[in-house]
């Protein structure tokens, strides 16, 4: 099985060189495409540092990183852009839809990025299949928690990008939201032949997935 | 900037910024206020200046009232010159002097008097009330009439058909004229009337003073050849050295030179608004990308780059650019309507309004470099923002982004900015001093800033809770310190500057002068009355200080055998010296109040050589030495004299004082009248008045006129120069308040804080009065020296007066802009006074 993402011998260091955090220690691992593989760990044991690394949105202090065998480390901002872009949809615990974009200007950032324009309808036929079609043009605050989440779900998928990195995506969510939400991109995942790298606190999401990496004090268990 | 050549990205880049305006604006309108505001100061001054210059050029020869001026003095030209003119077209000749006008009961008033024959004017017309009375002058009778100006009418308060006595002559009041095409200063500021050519002549109301010129003026019946005929007039009057011509170009040149000197005042002043504005732009950017740091870390995990989001905000401002200038441009095109109504009538000036796409551009640019200058560091912070911080959820506020590269950048734009607008004006030298200053005293005050906060980090710390709230406060790192400072030290500055240089100005006019001036100034007396009119006065009053010098005209012609125009340039401050005619006096010995202090004094006698006592400054300026040559002409004849002695000559008394003087011997050999003062207890109108009665053909000048026409004129320009220093402290503030309005929401926060832990309204505003008191007073200092500094060389170098410090003027402006800004500050942040305990609870 090829990988979607290989991380080799990474680490994440903060900080100055008399007061230095190493976050992540040397860790190796593969993502095959079209897996699912929940990453798990305490607080601060380097969870969200992957998710970072493997988005192009922290540099690796050592090690290789690979997105679908391309090198990332070491490359321009210009250069990750162009990566993220084109392979990689990411979902954030709190949404972060932008306050001042309705539901569907929202979901239509990402095409727009990727060069792709006028697909109102296909972000309007995503929406309506996440089940809102009646929040189309609404402004973030006029939505609920779940509503939002939902929205940014479709932002990080319309792109149809080869991974999808998501943090805590069900973290500000009571549980029936939670489920549905899990769902909602578990099943997607699997239509579109995609790799999903979630990271989570639960089990019940852990135990979904086809593999589970476990962190502690910056390196796998 | 490839972006916006990529018609793709710039469609994405259009889309976005127009949504995030349209959406977003709210946030902007500091840059769009200030912007608006200094942009339409520019585009108001240009405008105004482009009509006026305009209007100038285009009645030329109304300006001149002729295709050609010739003055010959007190002279008249010989009948065979104005024969040959008659040959090139039409000719009118005039006659100016100085003279008194008086009414039964009222005080004499000395007024210029021009006397027109019925070719007047060539070109233009007399604007009269009633529309006719101009020519009711010509009409022949033995009772002859006068057109007035409306300040003889209040002074003398006259009616038409009220019979006045100008040099012993009854003449009915016909009319008021209400300008003239050919400027008169007198027509305008103070006392003019017209009258004809023929009852000047048939009632010999000559004086034969030395105060009169003769004006000859000709249309030329082929005005396709005018430049030939020019040159052909001037070789006519070649002959004399003292008859003067003057072409249409040259008709405005005195005028054009004010307007540009006080254009570019405005531009400057223009400039600094625009630069206090671009704090406050730089500042609210600032704010801005901090305000949507999670939009653009949002932007940038999903693949979008820095610099498409910086392109996208640069477009935005870009839009609100032009939004701006051509709203500020449009407005100013029109402002010549209004300038027309706040223009004297007399001025006869009727300005239209222009449009010009380069003038736009003009405005636009300047406007583009400041707002690439103010935004770059803003801009450019947005590629600290880090995507990454979405995981966290936590985000730290960028700051301006001073790389080499933007240093570089910005350094070239400010070299761009700089000497674009040195080019464009007159006054080049001036202009670069006042850019180097003005960016002097922004680094002065952004010093200011970083001293207090260091200062107030290491002095003594109180320990009440209204104390500790200020020291957090102004230590903080996104403290109102720095911009409050340089925004209202910059403002601060520039009014209290101007207001010392005003103030010293009026204060020399309105205290010192009248306190030693003469009440009365006789100008060209004859010599055969002297003495008659001095015994007249003695009689009215014994007490009287009367002081008469002699007087003869000379014009300067070389100096050591050098043409003078090739020893003195125009700019030369004393040039005046040595241009046209010029009155000289003598004495036996030197005047008390005009102490020597370079040479000596010549002995009596020798009256075949002359020597020359010069005034010390202009011959500095002139670059004289004791023992040069210099040659006037004298009654047309020129004579050549030694230098023997520099005078310190103080002209501020009024009194008589002379640039030159010669020794008397040689002097009385030559025709001469008379100059003299008066210094009484009685009223000096009541002198005036009988003094007239028994000499018609005796002028005076009431001093105290004069000074009341200065102050006038003084005051009109000191009030358009505040106000207009007050649009930099508006624009200053509107900054301030756009920093406490960033600062509103941490302080809000902070202040909810407060409020849980127990903190009350009064503590929280004690601090706030103590923040701004510390800040405010570090400010005055250093504005007040800066101020002061400034003032002084102004006053002491450029307008050679004594400076002198108004302490209740400086308070006055202190406290008030104290009280101005404070308010506004509390207003701004009445929010933070009563924040809500629920949206902290809930995290909102």
């Amino acid at each position: 099985m090829s990988a979607a993402i290989q991380f080799n011998k990474v680490s994440l260091k903060y900080g100055t060189k008399a007061d230095t955090v190493e976050v992540l220690k040397s860790i190796s691992f593969s993502i095959g495409i079209e897996e699912v593989v929940s990453i798990v760990g305490t607080s601060g044991s380097g969870k969200t540092s992957i998710i970072m690394l493997a988005s192009g949105l922290e540099n690796a202090s050592k090690g290789s990183i690979k997105i679908n065998n391309q090198e990332i480390v070491g490359l321009k901002e210009n250069e990750l852009s162009e990566v993220r872009r084109e392979n990689i949809g990411i979902v954030f615990q709190s949404f972060y839809l932008i306050p001042n974009l309705t539901a569907v200007e929202n979901v239509l950032l990402s095409l727009e990025a990727n060069q792709k324009f006028n697909l109102e309808k296909d972000a309007e036929e995503l929406l309506d299949e996440f089940g809102l079609s009646h929040r189309l043009h609404h402004l973030p605050s006029e939505l609920s928690g779940g509503e939002q989440q939902r929205v940014a779900i479709a932002r990080a998928l319309i792109n149809k990008p080869k991974i999808i990195l998501a943090d805590e995506p069900t973290g500000n969510l009571d549980s029936v939201n939670s489920e549905s939400m899990i769902d909602l991109l578990f099943d997607y995942t699997k239509r579109s032949q995609t790799s999903l790298v979630i990271v989570t606190h639960e089990n019940s999401i852990a135990k979904r997935c086809d593999r589970i990496i476990e962190l502690r004090d910056g390196q796998i268990v | 900037m490839a972006r916006l050549f990529d018609i793709q990205q710039f469609r994405l880049i259009n889309k976005y910024a127009i949504r995030d305006f349209s959406r977003s604006y709210k946030k902007l309108w500091v840059v769009i206020s200030t912007l608006f505001v200094s942009l339409l100061l520019l585009s108001l001054t240009f405008s105004v200046k482009g009509a006026l210059n305009s209007e100038i050029e285009n009645n030329s020869k109304e300006l001149l009232g002729g295709d050609i001026l010739v003055t010959s003095g007190i002279d008249p030209l010989p009948s065979d010159i104005i024969d040959l003119f008659n040959t090139l077209g039409k000719v009118s000749s005039a006659i100016e002097f100085g003279t008194m006008i008086s009414k039964q009961g009222e005080s004499p008033v000395f007024t210029e008097l021009r006397a027109v024959d019925n070719n007047y004017p060539l070109y233009g017309d007399i604007e009269t009330i009633p529309q006719s009375a101009s020519e009711r002058i010509f009409i022949n009778s033995q009772k002859p009439s006068v057109l007035i100006n409306e300040s003889i009418q209040t002074l003398l308060k006259l009616s038409f058909g009220d019979d006045v006595v100008i040099m012993g002559q009854k003449f009915e009041v016909v009319g008021l004229v209400s300008s003239v095409p050919d400027l008169a200063e007198s027509a305008v500021f103070g006392e003019f009337a017209i009258i004809s050519m023929g009852s000047y002549e048939q009632f010999g109301l000559d004086s034969g003073g030395s105060f009169l010129d003769h004006e000859y003026r000709i249309k030329f019946k082929n005005s396709n050849q005018a430049k030939e005929q020019e040159e052909l007039v001037k070789s006519i009057v070649a002959y004399d050295d003292s008859i003067e011509t003057r072409a249409p170009g040259e008709s405005g040149q005195s005028l054009n030179r004010v307007i540009d000197n006080f254009s570019n005042f405005l531009n400057l002043v223009s400039v600094s608004a625009m630069v206090i504005a671009g704090i406050g732009i730089s500042n609210t950017l600032l704010s801005f990308v901090n305000q949507s740091n999670t939009s653009i870390a949002v932007k940038k995990s999903i693949g979008f780059s820095s610099g498409f989001i910086q392109s996208m905000y640069f477009y935005e401002i870009m839009l609100i650019l032009v939004l701006t200038s051509v709203i500020a441009y449009l407005i100013g095109v029109y402002s010549p309507l209004l300038a027309n109504e706040l223009l004297p009538e007399a001025l006869g000036i009727d300005l239209e309004p222009s449009f010009s796409f380069l003038g736009f551009l003009n405005i636009f640019f300047i406007g583009l470099l400041v707002v690439l200058i103010f935004s770059i560091p803003s801009l450019y912070s947005i590629s600290e923002i880090k995507a990454g911080a979405l995981f966290r959820n936590t985000f730290n506020p960028v700051s301006l982004n001073f790389s080499l590269k933007n240093i570089a950048i910005l350094s070239v734009l400010i070299i761009i900015l700089i000497t674009y607008f040195v080019f464009q004006t007159e006054q080049k030298f001036y202009t670069v001093l006042y850019f180097v200053a003005f960016f002097t005293t922004m680094f002065i005050f952004y010093g200011v800033s970083k001293l207090l906060i260091l200062f107030i980090k290491h002095s003594y710390k109180f320990s009440t809770n209204s104390y500790k709230i200020a020291y957090r406060n102004i230590v903080a790192k996104k403290s109102l310190a720095p911009i409050m400072t340089i925004s209202l030290g910059i403002g601060l500055t520039l009014l209290l500057t101007l207001s010392f240089v005003a103030n010293n100005l009026k204060k020399e006019i309105s205290d010192s002068i009248p306190s030693m001036a003469p009440d009365l100034f006789f100008v060209s007396i004859d010599r055969n009355i002297q003495s008659d009119l001095e015994s007249f006065i003695k009689d009215i009053d014994p007490n009287v200080e009367l002081e008469f010098s002699p007087m003869a005209s000379a014009s300067f012609i070389s100096l050591n055998g050098t043409p003078v125009e090739e020893v003195v340039s125009e700019n030369n401050r004393s040039a005046w010296v040595v241009r046209g005619d010029r009155r000289i006096s003598w004495s036996e010995k030197p005047k008390l109040d005009n102490p020597i202090i370079e040479g000596e004094w010549w002995e009596p006698g020798n009256e075949n050589e002359m020597f020359v006592s010069m005034d010390s400054r202009a011959a500095y300026d002139l670059g004289m030495k004791i023992n040069d040559k210099i040659t006037l002409n004298i009654l047309g004849r020129d004579v050549t004299g030694v230098v023997k002695n520099f005078r310190e000559v103080d002209y501020r008394d009024i009194s008589i004082n002379f640039a030159i003087m010669i020794n008397k011997a040689f002097a009385n050999t030559m025709p001469y009248e008379y100059v003299g003062t008066l210094k009484s207890e009685l009223p000096p109108g009541d002198i005036l008045a009988k003094v007239v009665e028994k000499f018609p053909n005796v002028s005076a000048i009431k001093i105290d006129r004069i000074l009341s026409q200065i102050s006038e004129v003084l005051n009109k320009v000191f009030i358009a120069v505040t106000a207009i220093s007050l649009i930099v402290i508006v624009i200053g503030l509107i900054v301030i308040v756009s920093a406490v309005l960033v600062q509103t929401t941490f302080r809000r926060y902070n202040n909810l804080i407060y409020k849980i832990l127990g903190v009350d309204f009064p503590t929280i505003l004690k601090a706030m009065t103590m923040e701004f008191a510390v800040i405010y007073g570090t400010l005055i200092f250093f504005a007040l020296t800066v101020a002061m500094i400034s003032s002084y060389l102004v006053v002491e170098n450029t307008l050679q007066l004594t400076w002198q410090f108004d302490l209740g003027l400086t308070l006055w402006i202190l406290v008030s802009t104290a009280v101005v800004s404070f308010v506004l500050i509390l207003l701004a942040n009445r929010s933070i006074f009563s924040p809500k305990v629920y949206p902290l609870i809930r995290n909102e």
